[in-house]
């Protein structure tokens, strides 16, 4: 294994997605070519329906490439059938979707803690609750999603995203559905606890402004790659 | 590790009341299966119990020649309690008169089933006994009392023997229905044969073993039994008797089992909804969890753990409620028929956990496997695994179950064919129907804003969902019709059986000359009387020349049996008659011209359901020997009689032309009250040779046993009824909660409760009267079909239920509907949009 794939935490080479639709094959992706660095953070931008949510599934191995290969920390994903791939989202991934995703019949505490059972973790509880403390949740342990508004329960999503410790952390336009300020406050949680956790970010949205406090930029349009640029943030990490 | 996590998702899911409607299911399936099983396997035991008591065992064996002694030996060795019989007729002498009696001994074990009813003197009251006379006594009818001017404590003399009259017999059990044996009956202990020196070689008797004990000590003897028969040995059980009763519990069992297999239908149909409901609406969390990196197997584990969960505890459920209704359903059922209904074993525990079993199983299987599919990538694109259209493997799965579950139950293959085929079809009507009704609304662009606009607006969008919600309703609207007709059918042909104004006395035995006295007699006395049919009897010795071989017995399956030789050992009573009886349809050939204007030739009209077992065709020649003297007669047609009524029904009826060939006696039958006591004391001794069997008990056990089974019924459909209901319930609310999302846009959008509530109201009058007439028509067709085939009775059509069935569906389901958005609107918008999630 080159020093450079160890450093780069995400390798992407020479990716292509294609669907099949009534009127024939549909080429989604073409040819994306991008690494990202342990510890980075990414913003994927460009216009609806440009492939940036695409793109993000195929990173996170929630679907598979039509053609080119994908590493995630070292680990080839095209060589891992569904079963190893959902092994490794448990082991190093976490997620924040922009409609929050949480399981309607467990509480908060439960939902943060979910990830970690699954992978069979019991002593998650500690983390959780301290996770949640750090969203401002911690008067909210035991109530159930309906009982939560629309920011409460997104950092819910990403106390739940940060426990076990991944090394890599998906999020698809987080903040989306939420209000100005909560969105702000959604973000900033987002990066702070990126930052404490040492965690690699990669982030998909349409906001410049979001997209500008990554350290890069990658801009996707109508499938492919069209330029990666510097975000305001690579100036200060 | 996944256990923790699936009991905690369980018992919130179990909160959420997720899973309420498919824990209904299954313990609702369990609980119907359950309590008519039960229900049905007591009454009919006690029904058989009863009925035994009518041949005074379980099962008795006939012949005209002495038993050989093994087959008494054997029975006692399968454990069989056993009595013996022989009837024959002698002489009787007191007092210088000198009357022909019919004589029966009996053994002391006589009756193995039921009591013999007595009286200590002619005046004072009857009471019941376990056994019969002591040697040296014996107990004489009535009327021998009158043509003998004898009374109890007399002497009297039976063929050589003197014997002491000590009881007046009123009633055996298994007194004969109808018989030329009349009220001239005499009860002997069976070792006083010998002294009468009655019975001598060659002369007529009639031998009988009786025999009763459990199903399986019998059916163990017989195949013993059976390959040894000779063809003047005749098996019977309660089946094989044509009276009132045996027809009547066949068919009193087989609408139990109808509505037995309803409720599974119902059952299983509110189970395949909701299992695939319930999925469904797991499909997200299943995403997130594959996403968080939950694997297959985990995933799998929990959901499999839910449904062992759910099926544990809602056949336990179910098992519990089921026995309390059976309790409470027997109980009442005992104290209204004045009797104790025996325990059932173990078979109803046992078939409906399993069918509980097989329904969870089966009906969950598909969704679950689509459940486990789900990828993961529905967390970022949300409508992927959404089946649009049910799965088709899950259809055929499902009816599948449907169809074994049925025919385990019923064990018939014929009524679960009717039964599955009338639904199928059902399923293809609605299934046209809607999608007509769906395209032609479209075109109709009704004005918008209005509730009925809405409501066709939203058929229409929810076309599919639409199409199996109408499947669903019109089936359980449909076995709810069906139930309740054929109920009242079946009851109501019960009552035609048995009129008020039947004739409760046969009167037989009389002499030529003595006809146009006893109408004269009835005339002067008020008395209602039926005609008088010349009666004699014979036996039918060959057909076309060739002789007959033993009867087959139809308690022990055996129509069916192709190697039991066919033939008959009975002796039908037979008359002359110029014209059909009332009741009686000719089904092939024509009645007499012929005879009637004076041929020669003798022509015979045979009752149809001797066609087969004879081997009958018109043209044939019926050989029946009458005293020895055999009469050819020519088949000239069939006829169709009516079992069921207390009647006089002959199976074979010749031509008038044999008046006169051979010696004949008289038959009638009269209405008679208790006030008309003095006037049969009167016509008794005005003409002693007559005899008179009062059928008055038997018309009043007839009775009893159709209030017992109508009430019966009428348990056993409300339990359907209420199955039902709620599986009606349980869509409705399914359908509402699919609606949720649009009824919380439309209220949001500003739209008025009113207009909301009133556009439900309508879609599911709309759906319900649609659903209530298919299932209308469909049930009507089915039930000719199923009533003709399985309750032999001519099928007809039921206009009313046209009109019943859309009126009852469209209030039902649209009341059902209203209440609950009536509930739902009650809440505020912003609690409804927070319970969508
Ligand atoms: N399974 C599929 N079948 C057909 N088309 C697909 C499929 N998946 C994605 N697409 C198409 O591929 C394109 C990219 O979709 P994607 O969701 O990745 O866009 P996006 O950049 O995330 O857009 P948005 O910003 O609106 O979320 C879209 O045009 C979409 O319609
Ligand atoms: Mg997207």
């Amino acid at each position: 294994m080159s020093v450079l794939s160890q450093l780069n935490v995400i390798q992407v080479s020479g990716l292509t997605k294609r669907v099949n639709t009534l009127e024939g094959s549909l080429t989604i992706l073409s040819d994306i070519n991008f690494s990202v660095k342990s510890g980075e953070s990414v913003a994927i931008v460009g216009a609806s329906g440009s492939g940036k949510s695409t793109l993000l599934s195929l990173l996170a191995g929630l679907d598979v490439a039509s053609e080119g290969e994908i590493h995630l920390d070292g680990e080839a994903l095209s060589t891992l059938d569904e079963e190893a791939r959902a092994r490794l989202r448990a082991d190093k991934i976490g997620f924040v979707f922009q409609s929050f995703m949480l399981v309607q019949s467990l509480t908060a505490l439960e939902n943060v803690m979910l990830p970690a059972e699954l992978a069979g973790d019991h002593d998650a509880k500690a983390q959780a609750v301290e996770l949640l403390e750090k969203v401002g949740l911690s008067h909210r342990l035991a109530h159930y999603p309906s009982q939560l508004s629309g920011g409460e329960q997104q950092r819910v999503a990403i106390a739940r995203a940060f426990i076990g410790s991944p090394k890599i952390l998906f999020a698809d336009e987080p903040s989306a559905n939420l209000d100005r300020k909560n969105g702000q406050l959604i973000e900033n949680l987002l990066f702070d606890l990126n930052k404490q956790n040492g965690t690699t970010l990669v982030l998909v949205t349409h906001d410049e402004q979001l997209a500008k406090k990554c350290q890069r930029i990658i801009h996707i349009e109508g499938g492919q790659l069209e330029k990666i640029s510097e975000g305001g943030a690579a100036n200060v990490g | 590790m996944w256990v923790k996590l699936a009991f905690k998702l369980f018992s919130r899911e179990l909160r959420r009341g997720e899973l309420t409607i498919i824990f209904a299911a299954i313990a609702l399936a369990v609980l119907t299966v359950f309590s008519l099983s039960a229900i049905t396997e007591r009454i009919s035991l006690n029904l058989a119990q009863k009925s035994s008591d009518f041949i005074a065992s379980d099962r008795r064996l006939s012949s005209n020649h002495a038993f050989e002694p093994q087959l008494l030996t054997q029975a006692n060795k399968f454990g069989l309690a056993t009595a013996e019989m022989l009837y024959f007729d002698s002489m009787l002498f007191a007092n210088d008169e000198l009357v022909l009696g019919s004589v029966k001994a009996i053994t002391g074990s006589y009756p193995l089933r039921g009591k013999i009813t007595i009286k200590d003197s002619l005046t004072s009251p009857a009471y019941d006994v376990d056994t019969g006379p002591k040697a040296g006594a014996i107990w004489l009818s009535e009327g021998l009392f009158y043509a003998l001017k004898v009374k109890v404590g007399d002497k009297v003399e039976l063929g050589a023997g003197l014997f002491n009259v000590t009881k007046v017999l009123v009633k055996e059990p298994d007194a004969p229905f109808f018989s030329l044996s009349g009220n001239k009956r005499v009860l002997l202990n069976y070792a006083d044969i010998a002294t009468t020196q009655a019975v001598q070689p060659g002369s007529r008797v009639f031998h009988r073993l009786l025999f009763a004990g459990n199903e399986q000590q019998l059916s163990e003897y017989y195949t013993w039994l059976k390959p040894q028969l000779k063809s003047n040995q005749n098996w019977q059980g309660i089946k094989d008797r044509q009276s009132p009763l045996g027809n009547n519990i066949v068919r009193a069992e087989r609408f139990l089992l109808l509505a037995g297999l309803f409720g599974i239908m119902l059952a299983a149909v509110a189970m395949a909804v909701s299992a695939k409901r319930y999925c469904e609406r797991q499909y997200d969390p299943v995403a997130m969890m594959k996403t968080l990196g939950g694997s297959r197997k985990v995933i799998r584990n929990i959901f499999l753990l839910h449904l062992s969960l759910v099926t544990v505890f809602s056949i336990v459920a179910g098992l519990m409620v089921g026995f309390v209704l059976q309790t409470i359903g027997a109980d009442y059922l005992a104290t209204f028929m004045g009797t104790e209904l025996p325990q059932a074993g173990f078979r109803p525990w046992l078939l409906s956990a399993f069918i509980g079993l097989v329904c969870a199983l089966m009906f969950s299987l598909k969704p679950l496997l689509d459940l486990f599919d789900i990828p993961p990538l529905r967390v970022l694109r949300r409508n992927l695994g959404d089946t649009l259209a049910i799965s088709r493997i899950h259809i055929a799965l499902s009816m599948m179950t449907i169809f074994v579950l049925m025919w385990i139950f019923s064990g018939e293959i014929m009524t679960t064919l009717i039964l599955f085929a009338s639904t199928l079809l059902i399923i293809a009507i609605l299934f046209a129907i809607s999608r007509l009704l769906f395209a032609a609304g479209r075109r109709l662009g009704l004005r918008p804003g209005s509730s009925w606009s809405l409501a066709l607006a939203t058929l229409q969008k929810r076309a599919n969902a639409n199409a199996i919600q109408l499947i669903s309703f019109a089936l359980a609207i449909k076995l709810m019709l069906f139930l309740v007709i054929l109920k009242n059918d079946i009851i109501a042909d019960w009552q035609m059986q048995v009129p008020a104004d039947a004739p409760n006395m046969f009167i037989i035995n009389i002499a030529k000359e003595e006809v146009t006295p006893i109408k004269k007699f009835f005339r002067d006395n008020n008395i209602a009387h039926e005609d008088f049919y010349p009666v004699f009897s014979g036996r039918v010795d060959a057909v076309n020349g060739e002789k007959f071989a033993r009867r087959v017995s139809k308690q022990e399956g055996e129509e069916n049996d192709k190697n039991a030789k066919k033939g008959v050992s009975r002796e039908p009573n037979l008359t002359w008659l110029a014209s059909l009886p009332e009741g009686n349809e000719i089904t092939e050939g024509q009645w007499f011209t012929y005879g009637v204007t004076g041929g020669n030739d003798i022509e015979v009209s045979v009752f149809d359901g001797w066609q087969d077992v004879l081997g009958l065709k018109l043209g044939d020649t019926i050989t029946l020997l009458v005293n020895e003297q055999a009469i050819n007669a020519k088949v000239t047609s069939f006829r169709k009689v009516d079992w069921g009524t207390l009647k006089p029904n002959f199976v074979m009826i010749l031509s008038p032309n044999m008046a006169g060939k051979v010696p004949v006696t008289y038959f009638s039958a009269a209405q008679l009250h208790d006030s008309d006591t003095k006037a049969i004391s009167q016509l008794l001794q005005r003409y002693p040779t007559i005899s008179m069997i009062d059928i008055k008990s038997q018309i009043e056990q007839a009775q009893s046993i159709i209030a017992q089974v109508s009430l019966a019924i009428g348990f056993v459909l409300s339990i359907v009824l209420v199955s039902g209901a709620l599986v009606l319930i349980s869509q409705v609310q399914a359908s509402l909660a699919e609606r949720m999302e649009e009824m919380v846009i439309l209220r949001t959008l500003g739209a008025k409760g009113r207009l909301i509530k009133l556009a439900t109201l309508y879609e599911f009058m709309l759906l319900g009267g649609i659903a209530g007439l298919v299932a209308a028509l469909v049930s009507d067709i089915a039930l000719l079909v199923i009533q003709q085939q399985l309750f032999d009775v001519a099928g007809r059509l039921h206009p009313y239920i046209w009109l019943l069935g859309p009126l009852s569906g469209a209030l039902f389901v649209s009341s059902i509907g209203y209440f609950m958005v009536a509930h739902t609107m009650r809440q505020n918008t912003q609690g409804l949009l927070r319970k969508l999630g």
